[in-house]
């Protein structure tokens, strides 16, 4: 070969050498990103603010995963009756779903195949970070059904406390008699209703809409050792416990003890007073601005709530109205610690790209850049850090209008967290006394099969749909008779059998675990 | 060619109600997504149990049956009664203005309906008791009487149906033979006896047509209507549930397919025997006016 071919021959394998890299990085950037879509619960913000943090969000996850996500929402007015039908859909658009054991019918949902079984290799090759921290933390064992896979990830590494209760006004409350405004029995209420009643007539006692049965289970949880074996629901309903005294014996208490009559008795006594509407049943307004307006002196829902939102916006909004949280079981230290999977993400079984929708999903949990994007926002635009390190809101800024919405509750990390400005200011302390008497959930682990009984808890549903809210409202002159007859029913539609079935699961649990 | 306008319709039918029929398996089978409609283990008649146990089937199958025969008997009266009346009305204006103004209900959703009852009937603020309470009266708890909505419903039923189903009745009316008429005025009848002995027997055939095309959809309520109206108030369930609100609670509130859809297919199943049988006691009192 003559010398000026070597050359040339050089020349060009040098060229070669030399573009490889940018043709294999032009080749990469020309493969469309991924398009990941997560199905989460909540109102879809229409401020624009999620769709500018989602832009910037995307420029991130193309880097660095070369994906792109959407969120598809299922509406708060939606999301008992939209969420299963969803999930039946099949829809393959939906990659990671939102998903939880105790209010999201998880375990259903994997036991009918709406969720993909991630391996453990599947989830340390995409989601090594996630992998890690929960499997650490010794947490799989609780996203796994019988067959011993994986069904989602949990959020166990996130402090918070969804024990349900009162919210009231501190200030009415103290008007009421009550020393520094505190209630601290759940009868007592009936005091301070009365004293909304007669000094506030612009204001409901307890401005209350729709199915609730708080009014009961907050009378039971404080004054029984009931407590509620989660995941096993007809309806809207959780109708099987335990006792704390008796932990592996399977009751309901809707059917035992005269806790549900004497609950039912003083809703009637509540309903007589007037407190919430007539027309409860029917009435769908939102009662929780109506308790920031004024125009009610309670609302009901948890811990968490409290100290994020009620204790701000109220004071806010009421200036000097001291609100205040009362929670179920707060008598007797009935109530519980958060479970890990109070929040969790699945993987569609419909996904057709579930390796990439576990990447992004560790990106979202643990990359601190694309958390504090997905969680807060854009910086100084949707909140600033104040000079205290707190994370706070710019000037102006309205939590009614403004919110970002992600409503992101399936794998918050404690580490990346931030005291917030609009947080109670004691929330820290609220914690550690209720860390001080709490309990844990003794059956994380326990998964009935429900095969058989799906019938029969279909048919309980049905009674309980119309015996509970009526009860719950005060509706039946005479409540013990009707609290029979509800019994009657449920005996009759084969509560025994589901109770048998249920105890079985139970019974073969505890003997596993040698308990 | 003219066969080729019916297209549409078959694609309708076919798509809509055709090719979900093989999805009635459901009701027979424990039902997961993984295994789908065919893969699922099959129970027999497992989820039709608890309809009988609970006493719901009775109760549904009553509530839908009685209020579609009161939506159907009292509906066509009084949209032949409407139709007739408006025909003897010679005022051009008049028959204009009280037809549009009767067929206006008609397009008012079900759920302005519902939020409109609310506001009427309501115990704390609504329109009714405050009357009640201003004129020294007790007012009503009428969301907690459950004996109250049967009444209710109807009334509103026939408020948002009547102009429009007075329509069909108005046009046959103006296809009647006017000879017929000028016969009958000539023979001395006077109005009465005009609609008595004219306009009523030509109206027969229309009217049996009307009422077995409703036969048709006897077990299928006004959902929007119950729904919007009644809501999931426990305590009117006894006088106001019917077979579709129960399926819609149980399908959506209470994530249950399998129960649901056997519930439907009872639905279907007992509306398909009605069907055929008012329409043999059709054929037999009168060939001509059978639907098939």
């Amino acid at each position: 070969m003559k010398r000026r071919n070597v050359v040339r021959v050089g020349a060009a394998l040098l060229a070669i050498g030399i573009s490889m890299p940018a043709l294999t990085a032009a080749a990469l950037a020309q493969d469309a990103p991924t398009e990941i879509t997560m199905l989460t619960m909540g109102n879809k913000p229409t401020n624009g603010r999620l769709e500018a943090m989602l832009e910037k969000l995307n420029e991130l996850l193309v880097q660095k995963a070369n994906a792109k996500l959407d969120l598809f929402y299922i509406e708060w007015a939606d999301w008992q009756t939209q969420y299963n039908v969803q999930l039946l859909s099949g829809d393959d658009n939906v990659d990671l779903v939102a998903t939880a054991t105790d209010w999201l019918y998880a375990w259903e949902n994997a036991e009918k195949g709406a969720f993909l079984p991630l391996s453990p290799e599947m989830l340390q090759a995409n989601a090594p970070k996630t992998w890690a921290q929960v499997e650490a933390d010794g947490h799989w064992d609780l996203t796994k059904l019988a067959d011993g896979k994986i069904y989602f990830m949990p959020e166990d590494n996130y402090t918070q406390y969804t024990n349900h209760g009162f919210f009231y006004r501190g200030d009415w409350a103290k008007e009421a008699g009550f020393e520094n405004g505190e209630i601290t029995k759940f009868e007592d209420f009936t005091k301070y209703f009365e004293w909304v009643k007669a000094n506030k007539p612009d204001a409901y006692p307890w401005d209350v809409a729709g199915a609730n049965e708080a009014a009961l289970t907050g009378y039971i949880q404080g004054h029984t050792d009931f407590q509620t074996i989660q995941g096993i629901s007809a309806g809207n309903y959780t109708p099987f416990h335990t006792t704390a005294a008796n932990p592996y014996t399977v009751t309901s208490w809707y059917m035992e003890g005269d806790a549900l009559i004497e609950a039912a008795k003083l809703a009637k006594q509540w309903n007589d007073i007037g407190v919430w509407r007539e027309d409860a049943l029917n009435y769908d307004g939102d009662t929780r601005e109506e308790l920031y307006a004024g125009l009610s002196g309670t609302d009901q829902h948890h811990t968490q709530t409290f100290v994020n939102d009620i204790v701000n916006n109220l004071s806010t909004k009421q200036p000097g109205s001291d609100p205040k949280f009362f929670y179920w079981g707060q008598e007797n230290g009935n109530f519980f610690k958060d479970i890990f999977t109070h929040g969790a993400m699945a993987v569609s079984a419909y996904s057709k790209h579930p390796e990439k929708a576990l990447q992004v999903y560790d990106l979202i949990r643990n990359d601190k850049e694309i958390y504090d994007l997905f969680n807060f926002g854009i910086k100084d635009v949707d909140y600033v850090i104040t000079a205290d390190g707190k994370l706070g809101y710019p000037e102006g800024y309205d939590s009614s209008t403004d919110s970002l919405g992600t409503d992101y509750w399936w794998g918050r990390m404690d580490e990346f967290e931030l005291p917030r400005t609009t947080q109670a200011p004691n929330r820290a302390e609220i914690i550690a006394k209720l860390d001080a008497t709490a309990k844990d959930y003794p059956y994380s682990t326990l998964i009935i099969n429900k095969q058989n009984i799906d019938p029969t808890l279909a048919a309980m549903a049905g009674v309980l749909s119309e015996y509970i809210p009526q009860l719950q409202y005060g509706k039946f002159d005479d409540p013990a008779a009707a609290v029979a007859e509800m019994r009657q029913k449920l005996k009759d539609v084969g509560y025994e059998d589901a109770r048998a079935s249920i105890q079985a699961d139970m019974d073969a649990w505890k003997a596993a675990r040698g308990l | 060619m003219l066969l080729l306008m019916c297209v549409p319709a078959i694609i309708f039918f076919v798509v809509f109600n055709y090719m979900p029929l093989p999805g009635a398996w459901i009701a027979f089978t424990n039902f997961n997504y993984r295994d789908g409609i065919f893969g699922s283990p099959f129970v027999g008649f497992k989820n039709f149990e608890f309809l009988i146990k609970s006493g719901q089937l009775w109760m549904l199958t009553r509530n839908t049956i009685l209020y579609n025969l009161a939506f159907i008997v009292l509906g066509n009266l009084l949209q032949i009664a409407i139709a007739v009346m408006l025909n003897e009305v010679r005022l051009a204006w008049f028959k204009k203005v009280s037809q549009a103004a009767m067929f206006l209900p008609f397009f008012i959703s079900s759920v302005l309906v519902g939020v409109i009852a609310f506001n009427l009937l309501n115990y704390d603020t609504g329109a009714l008791n405050a009357l009640i309470r201003q004129t020294g009266g007790d007012p009503i708890k009428i969301y907690s009487t459950a004996g109250a909505w049967p009444l209710i419903i109807i009334l509103v039923h026939l408020w948002q149906s009547t102009g429009y189903g007075s329509i069909v009745y108005f046009a046959a009316i103006m296809g009647i033979d006017r000879s017929l008429y000028e016969a009958a005025t000539v023979d001395g009848a006077s109005a009465w006896q005009r609609i008595r002995y004219v306009t009523l027997p030509s109206l027969k055939p229309t009217f049996i047509i009307l009422v077995l095309f409703s036969l048709g959809g006897i077990m299928h309520g006004n959902f929007g209507l119950f729904w919007n109206l009644v809501g999931n108030n426990a305590a009117l369930f006894q006088t106001t549930d019917i077979i579709e609100t129960s399926v819609y609670r149980m399908v959506l509130a209470q994530n249950n397919f399998t129960t649901s859809t056997a519930v439907g297919l009872y639905q279907s199943l007992f509306g398909f025997a009605l069907v055929m049988t008012a329409n043999w006691i059709v054929r037999r009192i009168n060939k001509d006016y059978a639907l098939f």
